[in-house]
């Protein structure tokens, strides 16, 4: 079996070229190059999110009746990965409230350019920690977590302040969006996820930014503050850490920023930017789709009562178990199917790089895994939001009329073929990304082919696992 | 030049716009809405309103324990509930039942207390292993005497009675006899009629059968020359034979609310909360070997030996060191008797054959 080195990664990775500037919309650029922009719909989310700690520290402790937990971990998490990140990447970024007070202390206004460099201490965020790993590790911690997290409306209020308070603190020392960028647990799939999406902002060309000195996109100018998430845009290739604030929009003087409309998908196939991080983060969210499916869907009660912390030692039973297969048991499948791909294509690449890069194939499935979870319990939990906005803190309020609205679950008879056929499609777009980035690694479409069998087989397990938890 | 200070101007107004809904959604819309529910809405309440929680009593039962509501004041109950569903009644002989109450579910209910007195607020579903110790206590006092004792609180004669006599109401009381084949009090009527001016005088007389049990009826007729069978037949036919079936109905609700969790609902002693009760060790005390057991009101040994007002003490006082709870607070008297009538159609017109 012949060897190939791997192939010169160049930028056309990027599928196709069709793109649409959406940014060529007059309106549409005027709106997003002014400065209320950002501030208008965070203060918006930032009411939702005053309205969802006030109800989870003072409201009914029923999570089914109170506006934390119905407005935060079912509507708005329904929002977020059914449309916001599939289609708008990270426009949840955009107008997420959790960062605004640190950012509005550390910039000294909400809308305004203030003159002069940010207020903070200035320090450098350590070199080892400019990686999503603080993410994975906080998504985790997170998950061990979330059967007491996702129904008790007091545990999400703090959760939701100390994320604030994180926040500040971390803006009193470093300068712009640490938080979002590196620590905020949410904010890591996002970015990953985000790969899928169908709005990219890009540069228009990228000789313009390279010939452009004084580089106002990350610096600033005196009507918009340099990039928060420490990103050139000149070099920007993926979606993964812009947060779509529009800073660069409002910076640019040369008029070189576009959002753009693009492909679903189009960054998965970008070579460039491949980290072990990200991949471990594919193979986590992965993870704990199935292991959320079964922990919070399935009919085993003991694994609820451990997850619930019915008693400690279930729980860190529970703990063990969660952590061992997301971090060492599925990461650990997946090397010796990135060992068995590159056996199969004979190819000499480094295992590492075979493993990192085969990871992104798992994002397609892993997004639609996570969208058929959410629509198990969202169609069935829903309809409590109906009575939950007339009643946010359960205290017998009727603001709209609607609180003796009943819980009924809705379409359920659709629920198992929505979850079937997302999966279906999730694997399918998978197994397409995964010999994709094959081909990238191999000088022949057999060879590619040849690689992409053992994924395909990975892929089509973890359907079949997900197919078993739903269908029964 | 003559833009930029338009423009300046602009950005700080969008500024102190931006600074006022700052302020406005991190101070005043929480101080609004805790202002509103703790201070307007009470304030414009056409009625007071008396908020309850009402949680397993594992986390905290009823809350708050006592309420004090003076008679002839119209009050709101506003019941809330957290954690799994109750069913939130109040009695004794208000007839008010809420019915379930499911989680995070707010029931409101209008009242006034017409008559000073002590009232029950508890719940009538099993709702965990503790779900008898769901109780609060709504008192109810003369305005115009508050400081008065509540007449609820008058002594039970009954009770006292069996207190004067030295009647030990925890005692075993096994009857001597039991009968040997299923009760007919359709066939008891014929023999009661058969007999007639033979059958001794007091067993006719309600106040009798009510301080004897019908193992000592049965004894009574056996003497007077009745077969044992028969005078098993024609003690049903005292004990149940004249009894009112729509009041029986209404009972039959009243202990399937709230005795057949433990008692079951033939009243064999084998409801889903006697599991409970028995893991919880409650019963097990004084030595026993084994945890007492939720009576079983379809046995005969122990049914017959016992009378009815001894059932309707224990009723209203509650088993000593048993999960049976005292019912005084929550039923009137009359609903007691109804209750220990209750208790012997489950006896004397089992389902299935008695259990010996």
């Amino acid at each position: 079996m012949s060897t190939q080195t791997p192939l010169q990664r160049e930028p056309h990775d990027r599928v196709g070229a069709a793109r649409i500037e959406l940014t060529r919309s007059r309106w549409l650029r005027a709106t997003l190059r002014s400065r209320a922009f950002q501030p208008a719909l965070m203060l918006v989310m930032l009411f939702f999110f005053v309205a969802a700690v006030l109800a989870g520290l003072v409201g009914t402790p029923a999570g089914n009746h109170n506006f934390a937990i119905v407005f935060v971990w079912i509507v708005w998490w329904a929002l977020l990965i059914v449309v916001m990140v599939p289609f708008f990447g990270r426009m949840w970024c955009t107008i997420c409230p959790i960062p605004g007070p640190g950012e509005w202390l550390q910039r000294r206004g909400v809308v305004r350019r203030t003159p002069g460099r940010l207020r903070s201490l200035g320090w450098r965020w350590p070199h080892r920690l400019r990686n999503i790993w603080l993410q994975n590790a906080g998504f985790l911690a997170l998950a061990l977590f979330s059967a007491i997290v996702l129904t008790r409306p007091d545990v999400t209020a703090w959760l939701l302040l100390g994320m604030v308070l994180l926040g500040v603190v971390l803006s009193v020392f470093y300068d712009n969006r640490v938080f979002c960028r590196y620590v905020c647990p949410v904010g890591g799939f996002i970015g990953l996820y985000s790969l899928t999406s169908t709005i990219e902002l890009r540069v228009k060309d990228t000789r313009v930014c390279m010939d452009h000195a004084t580089k106002d996109c990350v610096i600033g100018t005196p009507q918009s503050y340099g990039c928060p998430w420490m990103v050139f845009p000149g070099n920007l290739g993926r979606d993964a850490y812009c947060g779509l604030c529009t800073e660069c929009l409002k910076a640019c003087p040369k008029d070189n920023i576009a959002l753009n409309l693009r492909p679903f998908g189009a960054d998965l196939l970008v070579a460039k930017g491949r980290r072990l991080d990200e991949a471990y983060k594919a193979l986590i969210m992965l993870s704990c789709a199935l292991l959320y499916s079964a922990v919070l869907l399935g009919p085993w009660g003991w694994i609820k009562d451990w997850a619930n912390m019915a008693t400690f030692a279930g729980w860190t039973t529970y703990a063990a178990g969660f952590l061992a297969i997301a971090v060492l048991g599925v990461p650990g499948v997946f090397w010796l199917i990135a060992l068995a791909a590159r056996t199969a294509a004979g190819v000499a690449v480094p295992i590492r790089r075979l493993f990192v890069d085969l990871a992104y194939s798992l994002v397609p499935l892993g997004l639609t895994g996570w969208i058929a979870f959410t629509a198990g319990f969202v169609l069935v939990n829903g309809t409590y939001a109906v009575s939950v906005l007339s009643d946010p803190f359960g205290w017998g309020w009727d603001l709209f009329g609607t609180r003796s609205v009943p819980w009924r679950p809705i379409l359920t008879e659709v629920v198992t073929v929505t979850q079937v056929a997302l999966l279906l499609v999730g694997l399918a777009y998978s197994v397409v990304v995964a010999y994709r980035i094959a081909r990238q690694q191999t000088a022949s479409e057999a060879q590619a082919w040849r690689g992409t069998l053992p994924v395909s087989g990975f892929l089509c397990a973890v359907t079949l696992t997900f197919l078993w938890l739903y269908l029964g | 030049m003559t833009e930029r200070p338009t423009r300046t101007a602009g950005r700080t107004r969008g500024e102190i716009v931006a600074l006022a809904a700052l302020v406005v959604i991190l101070v005043g819309f929480p101080a609004g809405v805790l202002l509103y529910q703790f201070v307007v809405r009470p304030a414009v309440a056409d009625v007071r309103t008396i908020d309850l929680l009402a949680r397993v009593p594992e986390t905290g039962g009823i809350t708050p324990e006592t309420i004090k509501v003076a008679a002839g004041e119209p009050v709101r109950l506003r019941v809330s509930v957290p954690d799994v569903t109750h069913g939130i009644a109040i009695g004794p002989g208000l007839a008010l039942d809420l019915g379930h109450v499911d989680p995070g579910q707010v029931k409101e209910v209008r009242v006034t207390f017409e008559r000073p007195g002590r009232y029950t607020v508890y719940c009538n579903v099993w709702c965990s292993p503790n779900h008898w110790r769901m109780r609060s206590t709504i008192l109810v006092y003369d305005p115009a005497r508050p400081d008065a004792a509540l007449p609820s609180d008058a002594p039970d004669p009954v009770i006292e009675s069996l207190a004067a006599r030295h009647v030990d109401l925890d005692a075993p009381h096994e009857a001597p006899a039991v009968p040997a084949r299923p009760f007919a009090s359709e066939r008891g009527a014929r023999v009661v009629d058969r007999l007639g001016p033979a059958l001794p005088a007091d067993l006719a007389r309600p106040e009798w059968r009510r301080r004897h049990s019908p193992a000592q009826a049965w004894a009574r007729l056996v003497a007077a020359g009745l077969a044992r069978d028969e005078a098993w037949d024609a003690v049903a036919h005292l004990w149940v034979g004249a009894l009112d079936g729509a009041r029986l109905e209404a009972v039959a609700t009243l202990f399937r609310k709230n005795c057949a969790a433990c008692h079951g609902e033939s009243g064999d002693g084998r409801g889903p909360g006697a599991a409970a009760l028995a893991a919880q060790g409650i019963g097990q005390h004084g030595g026993a070997a084994a945890p007492k057991k939720p009576a079983a009101f379809t046995r005969a040994g122990s049914m017959l030996g016992g009378t009815s007002e001894l059932y309707y003490a224990k009723v209203r006082r509650g088993g000593m060191g048993t999960g049976m709870p005292s019912w005084g607070p929550v039923l009137t008297r009359d609903e007691t008797w109804m209750l220990v009538d209750y208790l012997w159609t489950l006896q004397f017109r089992p389902a299935r054959a008695p259990r010996v």
